[in-house]
């Protein structure tokens, strides 16, 4: 049964795959136009080329009259045929790049849009947009074109030597119809092969961040050996998948080899002792041997991007659910910001694994325009998802949230998110500028009301202690600022941001007494004439800011006003 | 560049085997295309003239059918094996790079990115494989091809084989003609790829953040920008790549054309060796095809080993001394003078800074927000080094201790601890490898997290998510805690411990704390004291100084 519903699962993703790739060779045709024609042309130059090198052996052999003037066409065939060939890579590079852009753009845009609720780790995400993508330009560029050109290209030299000498056309015609037989018998299974190396290659890249962002707690308890021991293990498992693909694709072009080597020695058995016995027309028989390097080509291209198709068909098959057209429609705009809101929860519920117990249980409250309210509970209880599902992180499974009166589920989470204010438990500081950190929540913002948020929310208090003050450079993780400080211009950012709906999710966390204090004076002007929800274990911030709603277990426990 | 290329190929010592192996089946395998257009190009010849160019050669056609079907068998032989050794040896690098980065840059990412060091380690090291298969490998193989041509031409004619033979070499001399120009490309194309994922990586690490904000259009803006940037520096390698390859096609050609020359020059007695010369210079056009690509592989394994080595020379914060004393029998530690600062821009953290320890104390260590306290952790664990002053433990000034020895004492539970995408008690075992279930769970309770583990239907085998994704910040942070409890190092820096605690639980984990690090130094850092902590010694970090704060 399991086994059935798997094989179903893998079914729908190569279907899916499949799909992607055509749809895809759809789009690219047009583009791929020009460089398959002058793939073509540059046959046509490697025909007329064997046939002045025949004429001109047929001479010294002493048959025909060739001479230096054929010597000098070949030379000029040669340079046509160096030119047509960078034409061709020009034309083919700049196929592929239209199309990796608008591919890339949508995978991102869908990444951004599943948010949060996407459990995979970021490195394994964003080997979708750069690895992935970058697979599929393989099949665009090299492979569709060398597909082409794999059937055209013989197609023209087999007509050349059909007319030369015909059972040297049939030869290699022959050879010809054996290669399409030899790439079904050897791609089977390779597709599947190539999806399972492409999943180590994710896992890989996963486990490579996750462990190079946790490095110092690595070092820290004197692992970092045992992980790099452990690093080398799933290398090798990655080459050993890698090789089982190979294996197979390998012998693919093998076998092309074999067919290459047996036309050669066919062509030549035949033709030397034809020309032995008094051949009637020698230089046919020498441009028939010419010919077979123009013949088998293209379809030596083809086989070596095979392996593009390979690793375009399993990355294909981890792209199609992203850049698949959305299910269902697309939800609500905001017609216009409303200045006051009304917050409702009416018996939400929400669970994030159906092994554990659920997030929210039947939660419900209220919170009216310029109320502040607190929500309290030990850490799990679900304060964090109320923030969540207002941000639109996460759908609620089942009761109603409404705003003002309205569902708030039917709003595009964009939208949603338009009207609030967020800061989040593990306040995130891009690479940048503090300024250019804060600024992130309203980006025409002027300078003054930038440092003005920074001033509100203490970040000058410390900024003003760096020589850059605001235009200091923090990084990912916002490196240099300690817990508290990051934390901090997450607040300045929600400050800028001026929204009527304020979430806070353990704002004053890592704050010393003092700094809290301040931080909480200035949370409570943010929060005057608004509607703010904010999640807090603090009591100082329990005590200041509003009513206080006690979560249990994703339910409400019990109101108190504040100060009680 | 070529410096940086032989450091790779140093890296891969202790594959020789491998790859000599994958180089000699690849120089078979062209033999024996050569050879086979060679027995069929004698053949014709023999068979028109009657002229026998070598010795036996009337056998000559006998020889066409094993040697066509040699050549396939050698060909896939000669991919795997080199496929297979270029594999081994990057593994090798793989590994090589993170225990460099372990050393280098113990103290966090920082400034660096990264996605962009993700970028680095996965796809720069994958690009490396093109030094070896797709330069080493074809210009070995048409190495051997060109001198077993111009040694077969020279008996027949050496004008001759000269006129064959001095082409194709130059062709084979292309690639390290271009890897220069091609490298200055294959760079851009690199730190393209790296800023392309960084710029992925980072809005996707803070989604909340990016999504609150609304900076989706900003996010996909600068990907898109990085994407183009990225295209652009493709296109330019690309146009190299044609480039070489439009040379090389005329370099072969000119092969075959001089081979053509030389028959028309010499008329009837230099027949023979034309064909021959004629047939063996399309048969190098094979292996001689590759050569131009070699060029920008050359220059793109270049770019990868350039970028890998900045990262992997990365002076260490601290470095370890040359012989590291042994390590003291006790464990009090005493800061003496302490002078330090993150940089120079930077107000010092601490100016002047005198602590005291000693064994079995706890110390409360008190102050805002910045005034120094991570940094003192820093300071102890050698991820950072005092300007001036000393740090003792048990008597022995640290800076004559090894880190890693340091670290067998003292273990610390920094803000960021983290919690990696395997299971809980993988991550446990972190700190003590060989703890046992009963073990991890005295740990578990002892932080307040062991009835929560309980409840989870796979306990200690459940997955925690990258960074602890699976489990609220709370819960994370008291698995970290968990996990530093858990660890035997007689010194336990516990840096915010309750951080994301609710009141309760913080206050029940507090009066827990004596009875889980009985009989160990604990240096607690907290922003306030609730009151049940019985701390030995109060501590308040101010103006880069420690003022004791009560009794």
């Amino acid at each position: 049964m399991v086994g059935r519903a798997m094989s179903r699962a893998v079914n729908e993703a190569d279907r899916a795959a499949e799909d992607l790739l055509r749809r895809e060779a759809r789009e690219a045709r047009a583009r791929l136009a020009l460089p398959v024609a002058l793939g073509v042309a540059q046959v046509a130059a490697g025909i007329a080329q064997a046939l002045l090198f025949a004429m001109l052996v047929g001479a010294l052999l002493g048959f025909g009259n060739a001479g230096w003037a054929e010597l000098g066409l070949a030379a000029a065939l040669a340079a046509l045929s160096a030119g047509l060939g960078m034409a061709q890579e020009r034309t083919l590079v700049a196929a592929g790049e239209a199309a990796k852009a608008r591919l890339r753009r949508t995978a991102f845009a869908r990444l951004l849009e599943e948010g949060p609720a996407d459990p995979r780790p970021v490195g394994e995400r964003a080997a979708l947009v750069v690895d992935r993508i970058e697979a599929l330009e393989g099949y665009l560029t090299r492979w569709l074109p060398s597909a082409v050109l794999a059937m055209a290209g013989p197609a023209l030299v087999i007509g050349a030597a059909l007319l030369a000498d015909a059972p040297s056309g049939l030869i290699l015609l022959v050879a010809g119809l054996l290669v399409p037989v030899i790439m079904a018998v050897t791609g089977i299974g390779a597709a599947q092969a190539s999806r399972r190396q492409f999943e180590a290659l994710g896992r890989l890249s996963g486990r490579f961040l996750d462990r190079m962002r946790g490095l110092p707690t690595l070092v820290l308890f004197r692992r970092q050996e045992a992980e790099a021991e452990a690093l080398g293990q799933a290398a090798a498992e990655l080459r050993a998948r890698t090789m089982k693909v190979l294996r197979v694709a390998f012998l693919s072009s093998g076998a092309m080899e074999l067919l290459a080597a047996g036309a050669i020695a066919m062509l030549a058995i035949r033709h030397a002792a034809q020309l032995g016995a008094g051949h009637p027309d020698p230089v046919a028989g020498i441009f028939c041997l010419l010919l077979v390097p123009a013949f088998f080509a293209p379809l030596r291209n083809f086989s070596m991007a095979y392996h593009e198709k390979l690793a375009a068909r399993g990355a294909a098959s981890e792209l199609a659910p992203l850049l698949a057209p959305p299910a269902g429609p697309p939800g609500l705009i905001l017609e216009e910001m409303p200045r006051k809101l009304v917050v409702t929860f009416q018996d939400v519920r929400l669970t994030y694994d159906p092994a554990r117990p659920p997030a929210l249980d039947g939660l419900s409250f209220r919170v009216m325009p310029g109320e502040t309210l607190v929500l309290s509970g030990a850490s799990g209880a679900g304060k964090s998802s109320v923030l969540r599902l207002l941000m639109g992180f996460r759908r609620p499974d089942s009761g109603r949230i409404a705003l003002n009166g309205q569902d708030a589920t039917a709003l595009r989470p964009p939208e949603l998110r338009r009207l609030s204010a967020y800061v989040g438990q593990r306040a995130h500081l891009f690479r940048g500028t503090l300024r250019e950190n804060i600024r992130l929540a309203r980006p025409e913002a002027t300078d003054a009301e930038v440092e003005e948020a920074a001033e509100a929310a203490k970040v000058m208090a410390f900024a003003r202690g760096l020589s850059q003050g605001l235009d200091t450079l923090v990084g990912e993780g916002g490196f240099g600022l300690s817990g508290g400080q990051a934390q901090r211009v997450a607040v300045a950012r929600a400050f800028l941001r001026d929204a009527p709906l304020v979430l806070l999710d353990e704002p004053t966390a890592h704050l010393d007494p003092g700094t809290e204090g301040e931080v909480l004076e200035s949370l409570r002007r943010l929060c005057s004439g608004r509607t703010a929800i904010v999640a807090t274990h603090s009591r100082a911030a329990q005590r200041m800011l509003g009513r206080v709603l006690e979560i249990e277990q994703g339910r409400a426990a019990g109101a108190r006003m504040a100060g009680e | 560049m070529t410096a940086d290329l032989i450091r790779v190929l140093g890296l891969w010592r202790s594959r020789a085997g491998w790859l000599v192996a994958g180089l000699t089946v690849a120089a078979l395998a062209a033999l024996v295309g050569v050879a086979l257009l060679a027995v069929a190009g004698r053949g014709i010849a023999h068979a028109v003239t009657g002229a026998a160019i070598f010795a036996g050669a009337a056998a000559a056609l006998a020889w066409i059918w094993p040697i066509a079907l040699m050549r396939p068998v050698l060909r896939y032989l000669d991919r795997l094996v080199s496929h297979a050794a270029a594999f081994r040896a990057l593994a090798d690098t793989r590994v090589w790079f993170f225990r460099r980065l372990a050393e280098r840059l113990p103290a966090g990412l920082g400034f660096r990115r990264a996605g962009d060091l993700l970028g680095r380690l996965v796809s720069d090291i994958d690009a490396l494989d093109r030094l070896y298969l797709g330069a080493i490998v074809p210009a070995v193989a048409a190495a051997v091809v060109v001198l077993a041509i111009f040694l077969l031409l020279g008996v027949v004619a050496p004008d001759l084989a000269v006129l064959v033979a001095a082409p194709l070499a130059l062709a084979l001399l292309l690639p390290p003609l271009l890897a220069p120009g091609a490298a200055e490309a294959g760079q851009r194309v690199a730190a393209a790829q790296g800023s392309l994922r960084a710029a992925v990586v980072d809005p996707l690490t803070g989604i909340e953040d990016t999504l609150a904000a609304g900076a989706e259009p900003v996010a996909a803006a600068r990907v898109a920008e990085e994407g183009a940037r990225l295209s652009a520096a493709q296109r330019l390698l690309a146009r190299r790549g044609a480039w070489g390859g439009a040379a090389g096609t005329v370099l072969t050609q000119a092969a075959m054309l001089g081979a053509l020359g030389y028959g028309l020059a010499t008329g009837h007695e230099g027949v023979a060796g034309a064909v021959l010369g004629l047939f063996l210079a399309i048969a190098a056009a094979e292996t001689l095809g590759l050569m131009p690509r070699a060029g920008a592989a050359l220059a793109a394994a270049a770019a990868s080993g350039r970028r890998l080595f900045e990262a992997a020379d990365a002076a260490p914060p601290v470095a370890d001394p040359q012989k590291p004393a042994p390590l003291p029998a006790g464990h009090a530690i005493r800061i003496e003078d302490v002078h330090f600062t993150w940089s120079t821009d930077r107000p010092p953290v601490f100016d002047g800074l005198e602590l005291d320890v000693p064994e079995g104390a706890r110390l409360a260590l008190l102050g805002p927000s910045g005034a120094g306290k991570s940094t003192l952790a820093s300071l102890l664990l050698k991820f950072a080094a005092p300007r001036t002053g000393r740090i003792l433990l048990g008597g022995v000034d640290i800076t004559t201790l090894s880190g890693e020895q340091l670290r067998s004492r003292i273990v610390c539970l920094t803000q960021d601890a983290r919690l990696f995408d395997d299971s809980i008690a993988a991550n446990l075992r972190l700190a003590r490898p060989e703890a046992t279930p009963a073990e991890m769970w005295r740990a578990l309770d002892a932080a307040g997290i062991g009835e929560v583990v309980r409840s989870l239907p796979e306990g200690l085998e459940t997955r925690c998510g990258e960074a602890g994704a699976r489990f609220s910040g709370g819960q994370a942070r008291r698995l970290a805690l968990a996990r530093a409890l858990l660890s035997d190092a007689p010194v336990l820096i516990l840096d915010e411990p309750a951080a994301g605690l609710d009141p309760d639980t913080e206050r029940a984990f507090l009066e827990t704390l004596d009875e889980a690090t009985a009989g160990r130094t604990v240096i607690l850092i907290v922003h306030r004291l609730i009151g049940v902590e019985h701390p030995t010694k109060i501590l308040r970090l101010a103006g880069g100084r420690a003022l004791t704060a009560m009794g």
